[in-house]
């Protein structure tokens, strides 16, 4: 095959060469403490939870969409998973966390999908609606679990645990991102997601039920942002009002740097994955040479907008080439 | 109006006896905001049938046909399909009762496959462990057999974005799989825009040949002289009402022609 029309095919590809180019990067500048055992696992739990918030987003992004609400709901998902498994264990906290997911989903769902109000505002009011939900709901205290808690198999299970040295979250970011990538591209469910996305209006011409689509897609960004706030609160095993703040931020970036068009109908997960590894490499990158953590958000803008620069670059190139 | 209602009586009556409808539309009226785009059209489509629907920019030939393949619904009057009242509208009914419709600017995602595309609301499956994956292969070879047959150029790759096709390679594709899935109607959205003399050529001879096998086949045109050729009949629309609808024999094209120039109002029938 050619290669332009392999590099169109695979938007990932440029995210991966870049990934393994600032890693060598990263590695040479902090002489090797970025590859450390220690650095690495940190690395891709982060990594692993962006991701699966990412996988959400890149999703909803293929049909043509933006949800900008899933920090709020990372947020909301922790604090009822720690909320409820004190008194409820935790199986039933994290279907909870789960049920609050769906619940926030439906709900940018109907105003998106069946109302038609466009998604970027609907989603930053539920953004706002639901910080302000989890801030009110933890004023002054916080939520965290206790040691019964952290003995359950469940809890175990989504985070609170090793096993060989990786958090659980790798092994849910890697199983949830072969079960979404058979989704998308092998299924005939996957194909008018992403034709809704390239031109909705023929997609449904073609009997695409378009506004079933998206508001499935919001249902599944609200469930694994939901679900990736439950991994993260088993993780450090509190929560309060501020957790998930600025996360859409970064899973919004994670996708658009792993190849996602924000025009809708081309996205790649393996290059979300790439996009939220190479931003938590970033972060962990700037915590060793001592930085700030305010730099990481610094960093977040300029690479965003270098990566769309140059996507566009590459994209009217290979057009160029291959038209 | 009485020229009106003398060139509708002209109509039908040859093509009525002996078959009932397929498609009857009644009294349509349908507004974009204050824009009225249809007012009280009726027209009966029937089995076998090529119809030309002719008319000026704007007369309501698209509208017309979007109500038709489900994309629109209209604001007020009947839709009959196969004597069945239609009342709620969308294109998966329409495909489903075997309406297929080439549009003009709509039908292909430039994002998907030139597969992709064909298979898009009817894709092959295949089972694996109890679930339902894409049959790609199985999709690849039928997609890139059909573009064979309608003679795409050989470099095409049924793999490629359509988005690297050209303009007339879209409409022929989109005319491709139109034809290509069993269906009773066929509705062409100015079909050889495009498309070059030859390739025009071949796609008023596909017309007649479906009508032949038994379909039903709208063909819109702003080109009174190329569908008088091959309509058996001829139904105009002027700013949105009919104003003609007449056997081909009944009328010559340039007769025709004078209709639409005179929004209507043509030359007495004898």
């Amino acid at each position: 095959m050619n290669p332009l029309s392999f590099v169109r095919r695979h938007p990932e590809t440029a995210t991966i060469a870049l990934v393994a180019l600032i890693s060598c990067l990263f590695v040479a500048l902090t002489r090797g403490q970025w590859l450390s055992v220690g650095n690495l696992q940190s690395l891709l739990r982060l990594a692993a939870v962006l991701a699966i918030m990412s996988f959400g987003e890149a999703i909803v992004i293929a049909t043509g969409e933006i949800d900008i609400s899933v920090g709020s709901t990372f947020g909301i998902g922790a604090l009822t998973f720690l909320g409820l498994a004190p008194v409820a264990g935790s199986g039933l906290a994290v279907i909870a966390a789960l049920v609050s997911g769906i619940l926030i989903g439906s709900i940018n769902g109907i105003f998106v999908a069946l109302i038609g109000l466009p998604s970027l505002i609907v989603t930053l009011g539920t953004l706002f609606l639901f910080q302000g939900i989890a801030y009110a709901m933890t004023y002054g205290f916080s939520f965290a679990a206790t040691d019964a808690v952290r003995q359950q198999l469940v809890y175990q299970a989504i985070g609170g645990s090793t096993l060989a040295g990786l958090n659980p979250a790798i092994l849910w970011a890697i199983g949830i991102l072969v079960g979404l990538q058979l989704l998308i591209f092998e299924t005939s469910l996957g194909n008018r997601i992403l034709a809704v996305g390239g031109d909705a209006i023929s997609s449904y011409s073609r009997g695409v039920n378009v506004r079933k689509l998206k508001f499935g897609v919001f249902v599944l960004s609200g469930v694994l942002a939901a679900f990736s706030g439950g991994l993260e609160a088993a993780y450090i095993g509190y929560a309060d009002g501020s957790f998930g703040a600025l996360m859409e931020l970064s899973a919004i970036a994670a996708a658009v740097l792993g190849g996602c068009h924000l025009s809708g109908g081309r996205i790649s997960l393996v290059g979300t994955l790439m996009g939220a590894f190479l931003l938590c490499g970033i972060q962990s990158f700037l915590i060793i040479l001592g930085f700030q953590p305010q730099w990481y958000i610094l960093a977040l803008g300029v690479i965003v907008v270098l990566a769309s620069l140059v996507d566009r670059s590459l994209g009217r190139l290979i057009m160029k080439k291959l038209g | 109006m009485d020229n009106r209602s003398e060139l509708d009586g002209k109509v039908s009556d040859g093509v009525t006896a002996g078959s009932a409808p397929l498609i009857s539309v009644r009294n349509i009226c349908l507004s974009y905001g204050n824009f009225r785009a249809l007012t009280d059209v009726s027209v009966d489509f029937f089995p076998g049938e090529l119809v030309g629907l002719v008319g000026d920019n704007g007369a309501g030939k698209t509208t017309l046909i979007r109500i038709l393949s489900g994309i629109i619904a209209p604001d007020s009057g009947e839709v009959y399909f196969d004597g069945q009242r239609i009342t709620r509208f969308y294109p998966k009914l329409a495909i489903a009762l075997g309406v297929e419709s080439i549009q003009q600017t709509i039908g292909l995602c430039d994002n998907l496959s030139v597969t992709r595309n064909y298979f898009l609301g009817r894709e092959l499956v295949r089972r694996i462990f109890g679930l339902r994956f894409l049959a790609k292969k199985e999709m690849r070879d039928i997609c890139a057999k059909v573009v064979r047959d309608f003679g795409l150029r050989e470099g095409i790759d049924v793999e490629d974005e359509i988005s690297l096709l050209s303009g007339g390679e879209k409409q022929t594709f989109k005319i491709a799989r139109a034809v290509s899935f069993r269906n009773r109607v066929i509705i062409m959205d100015e079909p050889t825009n495009h498309l070059s003399v030859r390739e025009r050529g071949r796609v008023n001879e596909l017309a007649v040949q479906l009508k032949q096998q038994g379909l039903l086949v709208i063909y819109i045109t702003h080109d009174i002289f190329q569908i008088h050729r091959i309509a058996d009949r001829i139904v105009i629309l002027e700013n949105g009402r009919k104003v003609a609808d007449v056997l081909r024999d009944a009328m010559s094209a340039e007769e025709l022609e004078e209709i639409i120039r005179h929004g209507g109002v043509g030359p007495r029938v004898p």
